[in-house]
C-alpha cells in the first residue's frame, strides 16, 4: 500500500493557514470569519422563515464536514462512517429532550463525551489499519447504524424518529434558536479547531501524519496519534449531530443513511478538506442545499454528487499542473 | 437425537445455503481483490455498476427497453459493464498513479453516478429477474438442493476455474501477477502497468455481473439489492486480507455460512453490526488476511 | 573520564536481519560522551540500520543496548527520546505543514504539559507554553545560523538548509545522546564549514555525539573516533589518524572507487 496520504493534492493545492498567517502578524483569515459570522448574524432578518432554517442546517452539516475533513488532515485518513457518529450526537439531543425534556445545557456535552468515547473505542481495535483498510472498516460502521437506531426503537422512536421542542433558552423564538445555535456551535468548533493547529498536540499529529517514524523518534506514538485524533473527530461528528438534531427538529434513520455518510465525505472533498469558516461552509452547504434544490428529481441527486465529487478530484489533481503549465508559458513568453 | 436433529435440520442447510451464498460473494470479492491488487484501489463503484448491468438485462428481455432473449441481453449487459469499467479506469487513471486513497474516492464518485443512472432510467421500483433454468429439488441426506444451488455452484466453479486458468497461464495473467508483487520492477522490465490494470477491471466487472444475475433471483432486483451484497463481498475480500484471490474466495464462502448462522441463531436484525464485528476482528487477528499463514497467497 | 564511561551508549552484539539477510553481524559499540564518533562505511553498510537500532525504530533480533548501564531494549522508540536520545534523519523528515519554527519545537514539544484543554481553548497555560518552545526553537534555529526562516514552511527552503533545521530539531531539546544520520548531505562547501562550527560547538563534556557521514574532510576534522562499517561489520575503530592509515579502510574506500 503506498503511503501516499489522500490530503496530498489539498494540501498542496492551497494551504489551510489560516492558524499560521494570524501568528505571522497578518489577520486576513481572522478577519475573514469575523465579517463573515458577522453576516451571517444577520441573515434571519434578510431571509424567510425557510431559509433561515436551511441555513440553521447548513452550519450543522458543516461541523460534519469539518469532523470529516479534520481526519484527513490531522491524520491522513479518510472515513465514509462519520454518520455513526453524528447519529450518536443527534440521538443524544433528541432522546435527552423527548424522554426527560432536557435541553441542550446537557444533552450537547453528553454527545461530545459519547461522541470522543466512541471514537476512541474504534480507534483501539481499528489502531493499526491505514488508507484503504480504514475505509472499508468505517463504511461497515457507517452500515451498522441504521440497524442499531431501528433495533434501540424503545429509545429511538425507529422509522418514526423523535421531535425536539425543547428551547435552548426558554421564551426566545424557536426559530431563531434553531439558527444561532447551530450558527454558534459553527463558530465554537471552527475556533477550536484552528486552536489545535497551534497546540503541541496538533503539530504531533501533523507530524506523524507525514513522518510518523520522526514523530515516533521526537516522543509521539502512532497509535497515540491515531486514536487521539479519531476521538477528536468523533466528537466533533457528535456535535454535528447534536446541531442537526436542534436546528432540523427531528431525528430520523433517514438521516444517517449510508449515503449521508458518504455526502459528508463528498462535502469535505468539495471543501478541498478546508478547516476554516469559510471552506467547511462551502462544503456544508453543498450537503445540505444539493438534496434540497434537487429535491422534485431525487435520482438526479446522486448523479450530481457524483459528478461533483469527481469534478473537485479531478480538477485538485489538474489543477497545479494547468497552472504550472501557464506559469511557464508565461515565462517563456 | 434432538442435538442431531438440529445439526440435520439446521445446521447442515444453512452451511450448505450459506455456502451457495458465498459462492457468489467470492465472484464479487474476486473482482474488488483483481482491481486492488494491481491497481491498489479499492472499487466502491463495484456493486451500484453491477446493479446497472443486471437492470440493463432485466430491460432489455423483460420489453421495458426491448425485447431480446435472455442470453442476448446478457450479452449486451457485459458489453455495457466492460464499456463503463473501460471507461472508469480511463478517468481515473492519472490519480491511480498518484495516490490509491484519492482514487478510491473517485470511485465513490462513480458508485452514486451509477446508482443515479439506474434510478433515471429504471425508478425506484422492485422487479424480479430470474434465471431460464429448470426448476427442480431433490434432497441428499436430508439436504434440499434445488436447480438454482447446482447452477450456482456450477457457474461460481467454471467462472472461477477459468480465472484462476487465465491468471496463471495467459500471457496477460502473468504481467497481472508480476505488476502486482513488483509494479516497478515489472515496468521496468517493460510490463505496460495500463494494459493490466484494464484487464483487472474489465475482468472484475464481467465477474460483477455474472454475481449479480445469479444473487437477484434469490431476493429481487432494486436499485439498492447487488449494492447490498456487495458489501457482504467487501467483507469477503477484507477477510482474504484484500490482496489474495484465494484468500477472497475463501473468505466469501465463510462470509456466507457465518452469515447464515448468526441470523438464524443469534438474530437477524444486527446483520451489519455482526459484519462490522467480523471485519475487525478478521483485520486484527489476520492483519494479511486467512490464508497468509497457510501460505496459500501465492496469486 | 568517569563520566565517559558512565554517561555511554553502548550495544553489544547487536545482530539484525531482514527476511534471512544479515543487516548488521552482531556490532559492539560504544559511544563516550564528550566525544564526538564518526560512523563511516560505504553504501548500504548498515549505518542507518545501527542507528535505527539504537533510538528503537528496529528492533534488532539480538544484543543488548544500553545508556548510561540503564539497559534500553524492548522500549519504543518514544521512550528512548524521554530519555535524551534524539536523531536526526538521512532523508529530512520535517512536516510540510508545519512552519520551520514549529518543526523545531517539535523536538521539544514531548515535554509540554499543557492538556487537551488548552489545544482547543487559548488557555494562558498552553499559550505560554507555546511562547517558551518557540523561544527555545529560535535559540536552537540561531545557534545554527538560521536565525531568519522561522515562519517559512520548509519547502521554501533550500535542501541545505531544510538539513540544518532538522538538526536544530534535534538539538533544541538539549539532548544526551545526538545521533546524526549524514548532516551534510546537500550542503555545499561553506555551509558545511558552519556546520563543522556548529557541531564542534554543541560537543561537551556529557554529550553523546554520533555522526554518520559520506563527508570525509568533516569525519576527519571532528571525530575523535570513528567506527568503519562495511556490510554490517566494524573493519576498523580508532582516531582519525588510525583510521586512514587503515589498511582495510583503505582498501574498502579505494575498492569502492575501483567498482565505479
Ligand atoms: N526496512 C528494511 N527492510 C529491508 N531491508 C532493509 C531495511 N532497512 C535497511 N535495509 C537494508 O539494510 C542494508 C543497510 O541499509 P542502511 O540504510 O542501514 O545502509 P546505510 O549504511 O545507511 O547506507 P547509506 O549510506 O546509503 O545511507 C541495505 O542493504 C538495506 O537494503
Ligand atoms: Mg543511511
Amino acid at each position: 500500500m503506498s503511503e501516499a496520504p489522500v490530503s496530498d493534492q489539498a494540501t498542496h493545492m492551497s494551504p489551510d493557514r489560516s492558524a499560521m498567517a494570524r501568528l505571522s502578524g497578518s489577520i486576513t483569515p481572522g478577519v475573514t470569519a469575523g465579517i463573515l459570522v458577522a453576516v451571517l448574524m444577520f441573515m434571519p432578518y434578510l431571509l424567510g422563515g425557510s431559509w433561515t432554517f436551511t441555513l440553521g442546517l447548513c452550519f450543522a452539516n458543516s461541523i460534519g464536514v469539518l469532523a470529516v475533513s479534520l481526519l484527513v488532515r490531522y491524520g491522513g485518513e479518510v472515513s465514509i462512517g462519520h454518520t455513526f457518529f453524528t447519529a450518536l450526537g443527534a440521538y443524544s439531543v433528541g432522546v435527552l429532550d423527548t424522554r426527560y425534556g432536557i435541553s441542550l445545557w446537557a444533552s450537547v456535552p453528553l454527545a461530545l463525551c459519547l461522541g470522543v468515547t466512541l471514537g476512541l473505542l474504534f480507534a483501539w481495535p481499528s489502531r493499526n489499519l491505514h488508507g484503504i483498510y480504514l475505509a472499508v472498516t468505517t463504511l461497515a460502521l457507517a452500515l451498522a447504524v441504521p440497524e442499531m437506531i431501528n433495533n434501540f426503537d424503545a429509545l429511538t422512536g425507529g422509522y418514526e424518529g423523535l421531535y425536539v421542542a425543547t428551547p435552548f433558552i426558554p421564551g426566545a423564538s424557536m426559530g431563531l434558536q434553531r439558527y444561532y445555535v447551530a450558527l454558534a456551535m459553527l463558530v465554537i468548533v471552527c475556533f477550536a479547531v484552528a486552536r489545535l493547529r497551534l497546540s503541541r498536540q496538533g503539530m504531533a499529529l501533523l507530524l506523524a501524519k507525514t513522518h510518523p517514524a520522526a514523530a515516533d523518534a521526537f516522543g509521539t506514538r502512532r497509535v497515540w496519534a491515531r486514536i487521539s485524533i479519531m476521538g477528536i473527530s468523533g466528537g466533533i461528528g457528535a456535535l454535528c449531530g447534536a446541531t442537526l438534531a436542534f436546528s432540523g427538529s427531528t431525528v430520523s434513520p433517514g438521516g444517517f443513511t449510508f449515503w449521508q455518510a458518504i455526502f459528508l465525505l463528498v462535502g469535505s472533498v468539495v471543501s478541498f478538506y478546508g478547516l476554516s469558516l469559510p471552506r467547511v461552509l462551502i462544503g456544508g452547504a453543498f450537503v445540505t442545499l444539493v438534496p434540497q434544490l434537487l429535491s422534485s428529481s431525487g435520482a438526479w441527486i446522486p448523479v450530481f454528487y457524483g459528478l461533483a465529487l469527481l469534478g473537485m478530484i479531478l480538477l485538485g489533481h489538474y489543477m497545479p499542473r494547468i497552472r504550472k503549465a501557464m506559469a511557464r508559458k508565461s515565462e517563456t513568453a | 437425537m434432538t442435538f442431531w436433529d438440529s445439526l440435520i435440520y439446521d445446521l447442515f442447510p444453512l452451511m450448505w445455503s450459506g455456502m451457495i451464498t458465498g459462492c457468489l460473494y467470492a465472484l464479487g470479492a474476486l473482482g474488488l481483490v483483481m482491481i486492488f491488487k494491481c491497481s491498489k484501489v479499492v472499487n466502491f463503484s463495484h456493486g451500484n455498476v453491477a446493479g446497472l448491468t443486471a437492470f440493463l438485462v432485466y430491460g432489455l428481455s423483460s420489453g421495458v427497453l426491448m425485447s431480446l432473449s435472455w442470453g442476448a441481453a446478457v450479452l449486451v449487459a457485459m458489453l455495457a459493464a466492460v464499456a463503463i469499467a473501460f471507461l472508469i479506469y480511463s478517468i481515473i487513471s492519472p490519480l491511480v498513479f498518484e495516490s490509491d486513497l484519492t482514487s478510491t474516492i473517485a470511485t465513490l464518485g462513480f458508485g452514486l453516478i451509477a446508482q443515479g443512472v439506474t434510478l433515471l432510467m429504471f425508478g425506484a421500483d422492485i422487479v424480479a429477474l430470474d434465471l431460464p433454468i429448470p426448476r427442480f429439488a431433490f434432497s441428499v441426506l436430508g439436504l434440499l438442493v434445488t436447480g438454482y444451488d447446482l447452477t450456482v455452484l456450477a457457474v461460481a466453479i467454471v467462472t472461477i476455474g477459468a480465472l484462476f486458468i487465465v491468471i496463471d497461464y495467459t500471457k496477460l495473467g502473468i504481467a497481472f501477477r508480476a505488476i502486482s508483487e513488483n509494479p516497478f520492477a515489472a515496468e521496468v522490465c517493460g510490463l505496460n502497468l495500463k494494459s493490466v490494470h484494464y484487464f483487472a477491471w474489465i475482468t472484475a466487472a464481467i465477474l460483477g455481473v455474472i454475481g449479480a444475475l445469479l444473487i437477484v433471483p434469490t431476493t429481487f432486483l432494486s436499485v439498492t439489492t447487488v449494492a447490498t451484497f456487495m458489501l457482504q463481498a467487501f467483507a469477503a475480500a477484507v477477510i482474504g486480507g484484500f490482496a489474495s484471490l484465494p484468500g477472497a474466495l475463501v473468505g466469501g464462502v465463510l462470509i456466507g455460512v457465518l452469515m447464515n448462522l448468526f441470523t438464524f441463531y443469534v438474530s437477524p436484525e444486527y446483520s451489519s453490526t455482526f459484519l462490522l464485528g467480523v471485519i475487525l476482528l478478521a483485520l486484527n487477528i489476520f492483519p494479511n488476511g486467512i490464508l497468509q499463514n497457510v501460505g496459500g497467497s501465492r496469486v | 573520564m568517569m563520566d565517559q564511561q558512565t554517561h555511554a551508549l553502548r550495544g553489544e552484539g547487536i545482530a539484525l536481519s531482514f527476511g534471512g539477510i544479515k543487516v548488521l553481524k552482531g556490532l559492539d559499540v560504544e559511544f563516550r560522551a564528550g566525544e564526538i564518533t564518526g560512523l563511516i562505511g560505504p553504501n548500504g553498510a548498515g549505518k542507518t540500520s545501527l542507528f535505527n537500532c539504537l533510538t528503537g525504530a528496529y528492533s534488532p533480533q539480538e544484543g543488548t543496548i544500553s545508556y548510561a548501564g540503564e539497559p534500553l531494549n524492548g522500549l519504543p522508540p518514544a521512550a528512548r527520546a524521554a530519555k535524551g536520545i534524539v536523531r536526526s534523519f538521512q532523508h529530512v523528515a520535517l512536516c510540510p505543514d508545519l512552519t520551520v519554527r514549529e518543526n523545531v519545537m517539535m523536538g521539544i514539544a514531548r515535554n509540554g504539559t499543557a492538556g487537551w484543554f488548552s489545544a482547543f481553548l487559548p488557555l494562558t497555560k498552553g499559550i505560554r507554553e507555546r511562547e517558551e518552545m518557540a523561544r527555545a526553537a529560535d535559540a536552537a534555529l540561531a545557534d545554527l545560523g538560521l536565525p531568519d526562516v522561522g515562519d517559512k514552511f520548509p519547502g521554501e527552503l533550500p535542501p541545505g538548509m531544510q538539513r540544518l533545521v532538522e538538526i536544530a530539531r534535534a538539538v533544541v531539546g538539549k539532548p544526551s545522546v545526538l545521533m546524526l544520520d549524514e548532516p551534510a548531505a546537500g550542503l555545499n562547501n561553506s555551509e558545511t564549514r558552519d556546520l563543522t562550527a556548529v557541531l564542534r560547538k554543541l560537543a561537551s563534556t556529557d554529550l553523546v555525539m554520533v555522526v554518520v557521514e559520506h563527508d570525509m574532510d568533516l569525519v576527519m576534522s571532528i571525530c575523535d573516533r570513528i567506527y568503519v562499517l562495511n556490510f554490517g561489520e566494524f573493519v576498523a575503530v580508532g582516531s582519525p589518524g588510525e583510521v586512514r592509515t587503515n589498511d582495510d579502510v583503505v582498501r574498502i574506500y579505494l575498492g569502492s572507487d575501483d567498482d565505479e
